[in-house]
């Protein structure tokens, strides 16, 4: 079988061996269930193979085992905020590879600035038109 | 700026026509409400920003001074001899008094324009005080909003968010669904722009903040470097 590019991930297999299609995967870090889910809903719809995650402190523990292609991350989260996330991912050779898209309803000029700071690939604030959203990911996958 | 009311209260008419004649005569005079001792009950006296007392009956002083508001400013004047003056004295120590003597009038109209200047400026610090107030009203609303704003985009973003996801597969709804959906839609992006608006505004009041402060460091800084 053709070796998959690190991003691409395997859908299904038919009944030939034949990969038939791959969706890219996007992990979606926010401690909201219904912003997951909505976000979900949306990446779907275009192809894309969205994993929610709700804690904050298992992200590179996600990464690790799923291998996301982009990351829709929130800032304003218990224990560990997206921009600390953040950082830490783009401090982490292993990770650092991959775009980081904060979605936030943290929409001053200063909290943009920040988030370039901690290395963000692109920001999205809330609320966000499913235009928004996609574009945004279309950038990276 | 409205014309002070002064009321002269007084059992001697000279002492009032003579005190009216000279306000008369001044640039800017007061209304002037003259009352006797008998028909005198504060309740009942028209607003007034001044009282003078002039000469009363006797023992009629001590009692129009009790029945007077504490915050009432009060010009007695009567003959510095009068034993009742010299029992008031101890007991009403900052009661302004002067001397009824030849040049009575003339000193009454200064001391007075001191004390009307006095309660304007009286009045103008509670109204600047009330005002303070209203606005930290405000203020805590404005605070209580920022502090909302995150919450509000959160509950529009499912709202506008899952709006479009039905209305990506219009086929599966009724027409009055996709219609009132539509509407749903609409409205969350009339509230995103309020609160759009909202956050411009915001940042807007930050900025000018930022600038007066400046200004006002700014015309602050050569005066403390001259010390």
């Amino acid at each position: 079988m053709q070796k998959l590019a690190a991003d691409v991930h395997l859908c299904s297999v038919d009944k030939y061996g034949e990969s038939t299609a791959v969706h890219k995967k996007v992990l979606i870090v926010d401690d909201s269930p219904a912003e997951v889910k909505l976000m979900q809903g949306l990446l779907e719809k275009e192809g894309y193979w969205p994993i929610g995650l709700h804690d904050p402190k298992r992200v590179e523990e996600t990464i690790t085992n799923e291998r996301p292609s982009v990351i829709l991350l929130d800032v304003v989260m218990p224990d560990r905020n997206g921009f600390q996330v953040c950082r830490d991912l783009k401090g982490n050779a292993e990770f650092n590879m991959i775009p980081v898209i904060l979605v936030t309803s943290k929409d001053s000029a200063s909290d943009k600035y920040w988030g370039q700071q901690q290395g963000a690939d692109g920001y999205v604030t809330k609320p966000f038109t499913r235009e928004d959203l996609l574009r945004a990911v279309r950038r990276f996958a | 700026m409205r014309h002070a009311n002064v009321v002269i209260l007084t059992d001697e008419t000279e002492f009032a026509r003579l005190l009216t004649a000279c306000w008369q005569a001044e640039r800017q005079a007061p209304n002037i409400t003259v009352l006797n001792s008998d028909s005198w009950r504060e309740q009942d006296a028209p607003a007034h920003d001044l009282v003078v007392v002039g000469p009363v009956r006797d023992g009629k002083i001590t009692s129009v001074l009790r029945s007077l508001e504490p915050a009432t400013a009060v010009i007695l004047c009567v003959p510095a001899d009068s034993q009742e003056f010299g029992q008031l004295r101890s007991k009403y120590p900052r009661l302004v008094h002067i001397p009824l003597r030849e040049d009575w009038a003339q000193t009454l109209l200064l001391v007075a324009g001191e004390s009307l200047r006095r309660a304007k400026a009286l009045q103008i610090a509670r109204q600047a005080e009330r005002n303070a107030a209203k606005n930290e009203n405000h203020a805590t609303l404005g605070r209580y909003m920022l502090e909302m704003k995150h919450s509000v985009n959160n509950a529009l973003t499912s709202m506008l968010g899952n709006a479009e996801l039905l209305l990506l597969e219009p086929g599966q709804l009724s027409s009055q669904s996709l219609a009132q959906i539509k509407t749903m839609h609409s409205m969350a992006l009339r509230i995103n722009e309020v609160m759009q608006r909202f956050s411009s505004l915001a940042s807007e009041m930050q900025e000018a903040e930022k600038a007066s402060q400046a200004e006002t460091e700014e015309a602050v800084a050569p005066t403390s470097r001259r010390r």
